[in-house]
């Protein structure tokens, strides 16, 4: 027993890595394509902690979490978003972004040092098994607020949101488990009208706007300029 | 003891008289993955036979230094051969000469001398070589030292022998975070250590785009045959740290018997061409960087050497 | 059941708009709907007063004075905002687009009628989610390239809120869970448990969800979004926008004003304080150099958000009663503003103040309301908006408090001599002759209607205040202490 809890800490915790692994792609990669895999390996990462947690903690609601999971976010959402925005997005390489990449790099790396620092602010997590999962969850979230803050191109700062969602989510599972199933369902759900929603609008403001470059929109500003 | 230094020897021996297979065996894997005809898989000993039969021409200008660095750049390699787990994985007479850090320092005196001696000639093409291996080299040090004193930590000692062990005792600490990430900092640590696609081109014939192989321009006959072995035993060296230190100790030989040393021989071989195999898709499947992208590729192995280290110390 | 019927009816709604049964039906559904919505939230509401507890589902959906008062507000101003939408609309060409238009309407009036009603803070947070999500096509609804810029802007910077928020919300679960009966974790077993839960733990959950959903209630530093999109989509959203839903969203983080005071060790006065006396602060100067009449309104939203904050930070009765109030007051007002500013639009086809003068002869019904939404919003003495700042001012200084009390009619003065200077350009001064020569611009019937309607409880509420309201309020504040 002991013995597979140990394997149980091991994944879970190279689940965290390959987590965080993906949260800094998100923040430093340039092509939009590996933007989105990105996002999708890091949901697969979200998925197998949410499974090796419920394994673990004996949590069945975890497992179910997991399961809807591993259909909404890996799968339908790129879907979804390769159907609502415009396909000449995506070929798109060299996206724009505000910051080089080593710097991002080294930020994002700041900001995992910093999150390792307040994860302790948080509830404890339930078992030693899922410790990790708080400041890795945490990193994510900065991270993900750092890549919608230096992100110049629409689709890169709605997957910075997944990020955040993602983060947040990981936290969740290790200090949050057993919330009422209805609740648990809607996080997906709510992502799901979110890239909906997001996508729809990335195609009306391609459609209208002739670029997706939203950093670049400074239309809008206070009025001493004008 | 003698057995010991013996067994010593043979390591050492298999480094020397393998590594020019290793690299045939990767140029031929990579012809056939590209649909191409390459030559046979010992074309580099023929290769090498032919450059030691030839004259060596020194520039007149070429102080010592370029005159010696053949030598440096060949015997480097075999130092550290007898530092680390080539067959065994048990530690052998030299093991406890110097751990893993002396290791990488031996191993970058080869590459110091290189890039003096590519200076040294004042051939345009090899000071733009060695100032381009340097930016690489600076950016690649902070991962090296990362990754090392991060495996020093995580299993308690620098001594290569005893790091290997920790990974499969008890064999969950295999999946730690910490252990698959580091295996993925030094694979990319290697791919711009020995001059690989994506960092760097070793089949490339453009001089303005060479980082490495313009250092030995100016070499001709034996010199330059020593320089090609010098850097095919890098490759092999760099490749048994990862295979039998980082990832695995699976297939080294267990017992004391020379019979079992020299089972382990083709055991090591297979596992060597399995990782050249994946090196061939690595180098397939990517394009050469541009020269000022190596810093966010390096910096990409930086951060999971640090993401590494961050998961490995401070779960604990 | 009233509150079932509540949330169902706009849901229905939104389902016959979305059917191609002509142009007229779906406003008129949606109308009649709101209307009967807001029937039913006065039934429920009089019934709270009465004392009767409304619960439809225990632990579930139940309201108690605070939620029923909000509730109450966004039916109202559901109501004049969707009978302002059929004048407004009216000019939209695809039908295509005024169904979508109206089916989006309701389903975000049915957003934002689910978060007062709903009592367990996780399923709060996604209601609170959905008002964001549901309203983002009503911001882009015009579809030109600044209308879609700021609702990229709100989208991202509401949604990064959210997920924020969502990390404070699991906190908060966490740290009380397994201490209350099975499937019991509702708002008020938060203020029950508080004290046994670790204050760190605690103030963490409430900072990120005062950043998150700060970032939704347009609250400085994050802001930046919503002059954007306050400004940007059709009036009658922007009234929904601006006089309630930020309103609802901040109606979820003084839900936590509670309890953390319950807690009794950490000193949430102070954080409320601060972070409304901000926003009062960097709004009041931002409105001063506005240079679009409807962005004028939305930085005196951000303000407003501020001040109810900060009296709510001053805390006593008298504090909290003065938030409500100024909820209230804030709510009925901001929507009028932006009923006054769409007759503006619709009468001088621009939003830049320095291309506005003498509307009040050009378009006597648009300048008249304009010129009294302003008075009203920034707070003159007869009206409702300066009864609710007077007191949040005095219960400041009862509770001495005198700093804070200060900096904040500082500001309060600041804005409304801002407000008042840019609107006494557009409504007098001398208009352009070729304008005055045109025939005057008739309004839509039903906007003017509108108006009239929209104005009558802001007069009404500065002389009168009817017992039950009054009472109401009460009951509210008291919500916001214990």
């Amino acid at each position: 027993m002991a013995n597979s809890n140990a394997l149980l800490t091991s994944l879970n915790g190279l689940a965290a890595g390959l987590f965080l692994m993906s949260s800094f792609g998100l923040a430093a990669t340039r092509q939009m394509q590996g933007c989105l895999r990105f996002y999708i390996t890091q949901s697969i990462c979200l998925v197998v902690s949410a499974l090796l947690l419920g394994l673990g903690l004996h949590a069945p609601d975890l497992l179910a979490v997991a399961v809807l999971d591993a259909v909404v976010k890996p799968i339908v959402i790129p879907v979804l978003l390769r159907r609502t925005v415009p396909e000449a997005v995506f070929r798109r390489r060299e996206i724009a972004q505000v910051l080089n990449i080593p710097s991002s790099l080294l930020i994002a790396l700041a900001l995992t040092l910093l999150a390792y620092f307040l994860s302790g602010y948080l509830p404890p997590a339930t078992g030693s098994l899922a410790s990790i999962n708080l400041p890795v969850g945490l990193a994510g979230l900065f991270i993900g607020v750092y890549t919608l803050t230096v992100r110049r191109e629409a689709v890169p700062q709605l997957i910075g949101i997944f990020g955040i969602e993602n983060g947040a989510l990981l936290c969740g599972f290790a200090i949050a488990s057993g919330l009422p199933l209805v609740i648990e369902m809607a996080f997906p759900f709510d992502m799901l009208i979110i890239a909906l929603v997001i996508g729809i609008l990335t195609r009306m403001t391609h459609e209208r706007v002739g670029t997706t470059e939203v950093g670049g929109f400074t239309s809008l500003r206070e009025g001493i300029g004008k | 003891m003698a057995r010991s230094v013996g067994f010593n020897l043979l390591q050492v021996l298999f480094v020397v008289a393998l590594a020019p297979l290793a690299s045939g065996v990767l140029s031929r894997l990579k012809e056939i993955v590209q649909s191409r005809r390459g030559p046979s898989i010992f074309q580099p000993y023929r290769d090498l036979r032919k450059l030691f039969n030839k004259d060596e021409v020194v520039s007149e200008h070429a102080s010592w230094i370029f005159r010696f660095t053949p030598y440096v750049v060949f015997v480097a390699p075999i130092f550290v051969t007898t530092l680390i787990p080539v067959l065994t994985n048990y530690p052998l007479f030299f093991a406890f000469m110097g751990d893993m850090l002396g290791g990488g320092f031996v191993l970058a005196l080869g590459g110091f001398f290189a890039t003096l001696a590519a200076v040294d000639t004042a051939n345009p093409y090899g000071a733009m070589g060695a100032s381009r291996t340097r930016m690489v080299g600076f950016l690649a040090e902070p991962v090296f030292m990362i990754v090392f004193f991060t495996v020093s930590f995580v299993a308690g000692s620098t001594i290569p022998y005893i790091v290997q062990q920790h990974w499969v005792t008890p064999l969950t600490n295999f999946f730690a975070p910490s252990h698959v990430l580091l295996v993925i900092a030094f694979i990319m640590l290697i791919l711009a250590e020995a001059g690989r696609i994506p960092v760097d081109n070793p089949a490339g014939h453009f001089e303005l785009a060479m980082i490495d192989e313009s250092k030995s321009l100016e070499y001709s006959g034996p010199g330059m045959a020593l320089m090609k072995w010098g850097g095919q035993m890098k490759l092999l060296v760099l490749i048994c740290i990862l295979l039998n230190v980082l990832v695995t100790p699976w297939g080294l030989a267990g017992g004391r018997s020379t019979a079992e040393v020299l089972l382990a021989a083709p055991l090591v071989l297979f596992k060597v061409g399995i990782f050249l195999l994946v090196l061939v898709v690595i180098e397939s499947s990517f394009a050469k960087l541009r020269l000022f992208r190596v810093s966010e590729f390096l910096g990409a192995a930086f951060v999971t050497s640090v993401v590494a280290m961050i998961t490995g110390l401070l779960s604990f | 059941m009233i509150l079932l019927f509540i949330l169902g009816l706009p849901l229905m709604a939104a389902l016959i708009s979305a059917l191609p049964l002509g142009r007229r039906v779906a406003p008129a559904v949606t109308v009649a709907t709101c209307v009967a919505v807001l029937v039913l939230t006065v039934a429920a509401a009089l019934r709270v007063v009465a004392g009767e507890s409304v619960v439809t589902i225990r632990n579930w959906i139940a309201i108690d004075g605070l939620s029923a008062l909000i509730l109450l507000l966004v039916a109202t101003v559901g109501s004049t905002a969707a009978l302002f939408s059929w004048g407004y609309i009216a000019r939209e060409k695809s039908s295509r687009h005024l169904r979508r238009y109206y089916a989006n309407y309701n389903l975000f009036v049915f957003a934002m009628l689910s978060v007062p009603m709903l009592d367990e803070p996780n399923l709060v947070w996604t209601g609170v989610e959905l008002t964001t999500i549901l309203s983002v096509y009503l911001v882009a609804f015009e579809n030109t390239g600044e209308a879609l810029e700021a609702a990229w802007k709100y989208s991202v910077l509401t949604i990064m809120g959210g997920a924020i928020a969502l990390l404070g919300f699991l906190a908060l679960y966490a740290a009380t869970r397994g201490r209350y009966a099975e499937g019991a974790y509702t708002w008020r077993t938060l203020i029950v448990l508080a004290p046994g839960v670790s204050p760190r733990v605690l103030e963490t959950a409430f900072v990120l969800i005062l950043v998150g959903f700060g970032a939704k209630a347009g609250l400085v530093p994050l802001h930046t979004w919503l002059p954007d999109a306050h400004s940007q989509a059709p009036s009658p959203i922007c009234a929904l926008l601006s006089g309630i839903k930020t309103t609802v969203i901040l109606y979820v983080i003084l839900r936590l004003i509670p309890v953390l005071n319950s807690s009794g060790k950490i000193d949430v006065d102070e954080w409320a304080m601060v972070v409304g006396l901000f926003s009062v602060g960097i709004a009041a100067f931002l409105i001063i150099q506005v240079t679009d009449y409807k962005r004028l309104f939305a930085f005196s939203t951000v303000e407003h958000m501020g001040i109810i904050l900060t009296a709510a930070g001053i805390g006593g009765a008298a504090g909290h009663y003065g938030a409500v109030y100024q909820i209230l007051n804030h709510t009925l007002t901001k929507s009028f503003c932006f009923f006054a500013a769409g007759a503006t639009l619709l009468a001088v086809d621009t939003r830049q103040i320095a291309d506005v003068r003498g509307l009040i002869r050009t378009s006597p019904p648009a300048g008249v309301a304009l010129l009294f939404g302003g008075i009203a919003i920034a707070g003159a003495p007869p009206l409702a908006v300066f009864l609710s700042e007077f007191s949040i001012l005095r219960s400041g200084i009862a509770k001495q408090h005198y700093v804070a009390t200060a900096l904040l009619a500082g500001f309060v003065i600041v804005a409304f001599f801002g407000i008042l200077y840019h609107l006494n350009r557009m409504v007098f001064g001398q208009p352009d002759p070729a304008i005055e020569s045109a025939a005057p611009i008739r309004l839509p019937v039903s906007c003017v209607l509108t108006l009239i309607l929209a104005a009558a409880p802001i007069i009404i509420l500065g002389v009168y205040m009817p017992e039950p309201l009054h009472k109401l309020l009460l009951m509210a504040a008291d919500g916001l202490t214990r």
